[in-house]
């Protein structure tokens, strides 16, 4: 007998079957899920990426103390990429009579090759996105650079041997990084004029920039051609993240938000995959054993079997598939507003990977069963009690599931965020598993002393033991999916966008001398400033200290800060926080600790001018650093205000941006810099936006594939409760009474999935929100309570609907055909 | 057929079961034996074990001339192909096949050429020729046991077996299987070894065996063989 051609008949033929539809049902919403959440979220994350190379102005750069040699260029270009050069120093401008030490930066062509600059012809109006760059023979300057300068457009500027007219206010530069600590306003000029400037001689302190940009795959071809060709002691190759800390840290943090997501809707895949490929198993044994009674041996049976089941699921992920790939458009389409936020087109490996995942999930979940089908004796067919299920060695379950957990972790690139999430989830099951089986022990001791309703419901779940400990596990399972995507959605998310509340500084103001601080805050209080901080700033150098330091420290400028108290956005991770009366002690900043090897204990001795001074460490800080607030490495005890010499910064919001009041600051405080970065908000909040809304169609197909997995686990044992029903029923039972009995039995399920699937997910959510997003987060007593109740009523909801079928069975049909 | 000293023992939740013990009998090509005897007597394990389902105990059984407890499972299973019929108390018949594909899907296990023709033929033969592609849950008990019954002879056995063949009908439809039954064992020399209840059925075999608590009792008195007299020809005879 041929067992390809016998599969090919039985699945043609038990194509009407309730379980092999089943099986295709799971297999489909699964893969179609699955497909679609990491096709979306991979377009998006690469859409973010895109987005954040406009704080590099470009895809990919390479930074270097010397001119960049001309084969990169060449190389970039071959391979199909934009290119465009940057060189920048510090030098001294003049206008007039006045003269401000500014940051000049040479641009080429081209640039810049990500975002667009924003130029006004004025100081004070608004400026407008241009695809121009400076021409030959003239300048563009900040608008705090004219105020500085009490200058104007139209003004003739001095830099090195130039004099070149100032014919626009520079009002927005794409990748204009460094933060509030920025003293020197911009001054940009096309890249011929700052190298005929005649600044650039040996000894200055010039940097240059390659930019390059394009598709993903050429760039990230260029990136593996530049690791071999950089210098690393002069040259680094820099990517958008890179580009600013808080665009950076705003990425980092969507994709671990993307990543969860998507992990969620791949836990409900698998549990609905789990559940159709046991079932598949399950239905077969009567099959196998009549085929075995004709004479069909036990591998030909199992052969024939798989080859169905392989069958079964390329047909299923093929079509899921698709059907992933449709709706994932269809959202996108939805989502996106505008060219402008188009999302690029989907990538070939989420989809693979995702067909991958589900093809090795489905078959190794239903090998295990079936290859135990081949002990099905035959003896089945005459009398079922004469079966006895042979267990299956747990070996067998692992290396697909292995393989399977595998693919998710590949595609995330994040160890730490698979292990809590998978970790968790599996830890979970195991729990659920074993709350299950004693709940089923412990049943079939009450069932005995309960009467009526309560002994039919108890009597079921103790009848159907295995496959009860199976449903309440896959039901935890999923629901602590659905919960833990809830909990991302509006607690962690809401938690990521409420650091950026709308009135999060957007201004800084740095330079501000010790006797300006006090007229400074009035005039920025007078000016509808909200959120104003003012921290003292000092600029010391780190010359010793009696822990071991990273060599190269010493020498180096740092600034500093003093405070009498633990400033927003920090939190002490060792140590405790210096009081208000204390002297000679220091807190870092958690970064620079490790950057550095500062420990707890250390002495550092500072040098500012002739005097030094030394401080303990007595605390280390976890910052906040994209809180947009004023956040120091190095903080000291109160003390140190009175011995160093110092400016100020203040951060601000600034309601309605009004320029004029900006001028009028500079104007009355000439030395004090303000710097407008609203735009780079702007960015940040964008990002948060964006992962939002991805969340919200996530959580949608998770959602489901989510029903599709408590249909699968509640259906499991529909037919038995019909027959039972039935019997019962000739018994002389009423409806009320077998209602009761299969709401009893849901409910003690429910409540055994609804509380541990809280339980869990709870916990899930709060160590990624402490290890993987550093939020503090504390899951409420809401959640608990609106979790648990919406988890229990969903399960016993469903099962009630899916089940109601059992009541109208009539007990006839029974007695006729031996089967409901 | 040789069933000879054959026990068999299971073990149970309260301890070992001796469902069968010293059972010994013999059936020769194109006889008829009933096997009889009240519920749990082990009638039906015996017949598993006469057909090779499963391997006794203790003893031995000849079938075709093969020594069972010489074959595995898989080797059990290919003598059983050509050799074996079986026919269920209730029916197992695949309800999502139509009664053409649960007759062929036996005689494709058992790699028969023209398998169409043969099942078409069966069916035929049992008085369904027109109900090729109906599904079992179309048709009454009498016909899906009719289907069952040309699915166990389409490929033409040495030996049939029966479980309880009327045990799920009503006495009229009854008649008319267990005179499908015989008729297949007039016309086509097939041996046929028959659990039942229904003593009629049991008179209307060459020999009957009678088990009590697993062990067979005294032999019993020869059977007249004789059947009862069918009312009309069964391809026209409805049922049910």
């Amino acid at each position: 007998m041929n067992s390809f051609a016998l599969s090919h008949r039985l699945l043609l033929r038990q194509g009407r079957s309730g379980s092999l539809g089943l099986l295709v049902a799971g297999l489909l919403v699964a893969t179609a899920a699955l497909v679609a959440v990491s096709v979306f979220t991979d377009r998006v994350g690469r859409a973010l990426e895109r987005q954040a190379g406009e704080a590099l102005a470009a895809d990919i750069a390479v930074n270097s103390r010397a001119p960049i040699p001309e084969r990169f260029d060449l190389e970039a270009q071959r391979l199909g990429l934009e290119t465009a050069r940057l060189i920048t120093l510090n030098t001294a401008l003049f206008v007039g009579e006045a003269s401000l030490l500014v940051e000049v930066k040479g641009v080429s062509p081209g640039y810049p090759l990500r975002g667009r600059l924003e130029t006004a012809p004025t100081s004070s109006a608004d400026g407008q996105a241009t695809s121009d760059i400076p021409a030959i023979g003239e300048a563009w300057l900040e608008p705090r650079g004219l105020r500085q300068l009490d200058a104007e457009v139209g003004d003739v500027a001095l830099f090195g041997v130039h004099e070149l007219p100032i014919t626009r206010a520079l009002t927005f530069e794409p990748d204009r990084s460094g933060g509030p600590f920025l003293l020197s306003p911009r001054l940009m000029v096309h890249i011929d004029d700052l190298r005929s400037s005649e600044l650039l001689g040996p000894g200055t302190r010039a940097r240059y920039r390659l930019l390059a940009a394009g598709d993903e795959q050429t760039v990230a071809a260029f990136s593996d051609w530049l690791q071999g060709e950089i210098d690393s002691a002069n040259q680094a190759i820099v990517t958008a993240a890179d580009a600013d800390d808080q665009t950076g840290a705003a990425l980092t943090q969507a994709r671990r938000f993307l990543g969860v997501a998507a992990l969620t809707t791949l836990i409900l895949s698998a549990v609905g995959v789990l559940l159709s490929a046991l079932r598949f198993a399950r239905s077969q044994r009567d099959l196998v054993a009549l085929l075995k009674s004709f004479g069909a041996t036990g591998s030909e049976v199992m052969s024939a079997l798989t080859l169905m089941l392989l069958w079964l699921v390329a047909i299923a992920v093929l079509l899921g598939g698709l059907a992933g790939l449709v709706a994932q458009a269809a959202i996108a389409q939805v989502l996106v507003d505008g060219q402008q936020a188009a999302l690029p087109p989907p990538r070939l490996w989420p989809v693979l990977s995702s067909a991958l995942f589900t093809l090795l999930m489905a078959v190794g979940f239903a090998l295990p069963p079936l290859i135990n089908l081949r002990q099905v004796p035959p003896m089945r067919i005459l009398n079922q009690s004469l079966d006895q299920t042979v267990g299956l060695s747990w070996i067998l379950w692992l290396l697909p599931i292995a393989c399977a957990m595998a693919i998710p972790v590949i595609q995330l690139g994040n160890l730490q965020l698979a292990a809590i999430v998978l970790g968790g989830s599996l830890a979970l099951a195991g729990l659920l598993a074993l709350a299950g089986w004693i709940a089923m022990r412990a049943s079939g001791a009450l069932a005995s002393r309960a009467r009526a309703s309560w002994r039919f419901g108890l009597a079921g779940l103790r009848r159907r033991r295995a496959a009860g400990v199976i449903q309440i596990t896959a039901l935890g399972l999923g629901l602590m999916a659905l919960l833990l995507l809830m909990i991302v959605r509006t607690e962690l998310l809401g938690q990521w966008r409420g650091s950026l509340p709308e009135s999060t500084p957007d201004h800084f103001a740095v330079n501000i001398q010790p006797d300006q601080v006090e007229r400074v805050e009035r005039a920025l209080l007078e000016a509808g400033a909200q959120r104003l901080q003012i921290r003292p700033m000092a600029n010391v150098n780190l010359v010793d200290s009696t822990g071991r330091l990273d060599n190269d420290r010493f020498g180096r400028q740092v600034n500093v800060s003093w405070i009498d108290q633990l400033p927003p956005a920090n939190r002490i991770a060792e140590g405790e926080f210096f009081s208000a009366d204390a002297t000679g002690e220091v807190s870092l900043a958690e970064r620079w600790a490790e950057r550095t090897g500062a420990r707890l204990g250390d002495t550092l001795t500072f040098e500012s001018g002739a005097q030094q001074f030394t401080a303990t460490v007595t605390s280390i800080r976890d910052v906040e650093w994209d809180s947009f607030n004023v956040n120091f490495f190095i903080l000291m005890s109160p003390d140190a205000g009175q011995k160093l010499p110092h400016q100020n910064i203040a951060s601000f919001y600034l309601a309605d941006g009004d320029v004029g009041v900006l001028r009028e600051i500079s104007r009355s405080f000439p030395n004090v810099s303000v710097i407008d970065v609203g735009a780079l908000l702007d960015r940040v909040s964008d990002i948060i936006d964006r992962v939002s809304s991805a969340a919200q169609v996530v959580f949608v197909f998770t959602l489901l594939a989510g029903l599709v997995v408590l249909l699968a686990a509640l259906e499991a044992t529909r037919d038995e409760r019909r027959h039972e029903s039935a019997l019962i029923r000739t018994l002389g039972a009423d409806n009320a009474l077998i209602r009761q009995g299969l709401l009893i039995e849901y409910g003690i399920m429910a409540l055994i999935a609804a509380f541990l699937a809280t339980v869990g997910a709870a916990l899930v959510g709060w160590l990624l929100a402490r290890e993987l997003f550093d939020f503090s987060y504390q899951p409420s007593a809401l959640l608990f309570v609106s979790g648990f109740l919406s988890a229990f009523a969903l399960v016993v909801g469903s099962g009630w609907l899916g089940n109601r079928s059992v009541l109208a069975t009539p007990p006839v049909r029974i007695l006729r055909t031996g089967k409901a | 057929m040789l069933c000879d000293h054959v026990g068999y023992t299971v073990q149970a939740p309260s301890g070992r079961l001796d469902i069968l013990n010293d059972i010994s009998l013999d059936l020769n090509a194109g006889e008829t034996l009933a096997i009889v005897g009240a519920s749990g007597s082990g009638k039906t394990t015996l017949l598993g074990l006469l057909a090779g389902l499963e391997l006794p105990t203790q003893g031995r059984i000849e079938l075709a001339g093969e020594d069972l407890s010489r074959l595995d499972e898989n080797a059990r299973a290919r003598l059983r192909r050509r050799r074996v019929g079986f026919v269920f108390q209730s029916f197992h018949l695949l309800p999502s096949l139509t009664a053409l594909e649960n007759v062929l899907l036996a005689l494709e296990i058992g790699g028969f050429s023209e398998a169409r023709d043969r099942a078409t033929g069966a069916l035929e033969d049992v008085g369904l020729g027109h109900r090729l592609d109906h599904y079992p849950r179309q048709m009454s008990g009498g016909e899906q046991q009719r289907v069952a019954i040309a699915r166990a002879f389409a490929g033409d056995p040495g030996i049939l077996f029966a479980d309880e063949p009327t045990g799920n009908l009503d006495r009229r439809t009854g008649e008319v299987i267990a005179d499908l039954l015989f008729k297949i064992n007039e016309d086509h020399g097939t041996a046929l070894v028959l659990v039942t209840h229904d003593p009629r059925l049991a008179q209307r075999c060459a020999r009957i065996e009678e088990i009590e608590d697993g062990r067979l009792l005294a032999k019993q008195p020869e059977a007249t063989g004789a059947p009862c007299e069918p009312s009309s020809r069964l391809a026209d005879r409805p049922d049910g």
